[in-house]
């Protein structure tokens, strides 16, 4: 089999993957900046919403936000590991940060059980709207995250043998986790 | 930028944020004001946030091109928080 290779056009170490998942995760600020903006703007005005938020489970928000911390990591170490040539490193690594990520979703989806079996439901307030609003569309781009990380882990052989598609991942990975460092604080700790 | 990111000790950068987080939380419970609390919580976000850009996502090392690509979104979300800020005073 003959593979097409493409000579990646570079400039000053840009590429137009960079520049393109630069450009996606722009507006993806502008998704979740909008929506956070006008919570900053109901929250100020509801200090209702403080006893609302009492509701919600700290300890997993807590245990998540060190899985998304430390999947950050992992992320960061398999990219390291292919710019070494070490594809058994990179495995590793990549393998961790999806199971990370399910570990997530999973304490995720406890919390929300929880949360709706003692009657908290998206239609229980405007609160709760934005609560599953937010962390649902945060949950919905980890699992996008997963399914593109598990695309580069199930065909390491040749589509992940250049750092380069990894380095997008990652770059999405990380913005994933940047959007939960806000998230948390907004909801559980303000 | 690929050849410049292994002198980078990712460990401790990960180390920093659990420490961050940990600063975080313990700053919900300060005493006083609450807008005291919740001041010192957020900074302690955007300084995580930061750290993530700057040392998992290379921006310390991207070219400046990349910068105005981050920032304009980020200009742009911090502007309609002020402009929904007068809505509130009005209001409360």
């Amino acid at each position: 089999m003959t593979v097409a290779t493409v000579k990646q056009e570079s400039f000053h170490g840009l590429t137009p993957g960079k520049v393109g998942i630069w450009w996606f995760l722009a507006s993806e600020i502008m998704i979740f900046g909008g929506l956070l903006a006008s919570f900053v703007a109901f929250r100020l005005g509801r200090p209702e919403w403080g006893e609302a938020a009492e509701h919600l489970n700290l300890a997993i928000a807590m245990t998540n936000t060190v899985i998304l911390l430390t999947s950050s990591l992992t992320v960061a170490l398999a990219i390291a590991a292919l710019e070494r040539g070490d594809q058994a490193g990179m495995r590793r690594h990549l393998g961790l940060t999806i199971l990370l990520g399910l570990a997530f979703l999973g304490m995720k989806g406890v919390e929300y059980t929880g949360e709706i079996r003692a009657g908290y439901v998206p239609w229980s307030g405007t609160f709760w709207s934005y609560y599953y609003t937010m962390t649902g569309l945060h949950g919905l781009h980890v699992l996008g995250g997963i399914v593109a990380n598990a695309l580069l882990w199930a065909t390491t052989g040749w589509r992940a043998r250049s750092p380069h598609r990894l380095e997008l991942a990652g770059l999405y990975w990380h913005f994933v986790d940047v959007v939960w460092i806000f998230l948390f604080p907004l909801l559980y700790l303000a | 930028m690929s050849a410049h990111t292994g002198s980078t000790n990712y460990v401790a950068v990960w180390a920093w944020l659990l420490v961050l987080m940990a600063a975080g939380f313990a700053a919900s419970f300060l005493p006083g004001t609450r807008g005291v609390a919740v001041a010192a919580i957020f900074a302690v976000a955007v300084v995580k946030a930061l750290l993530v850009a700057a040392y998992f996502m290379h921006l310390r090392v991207e070219p400046r091109v990349i910068y105005a690509i981050a920032l304009v979104p980020v200009a742009i979300v911090l502007v309609l928080i002020l402009a929904l800020l007068p809505d509130f005073a009005a209001h409360h």
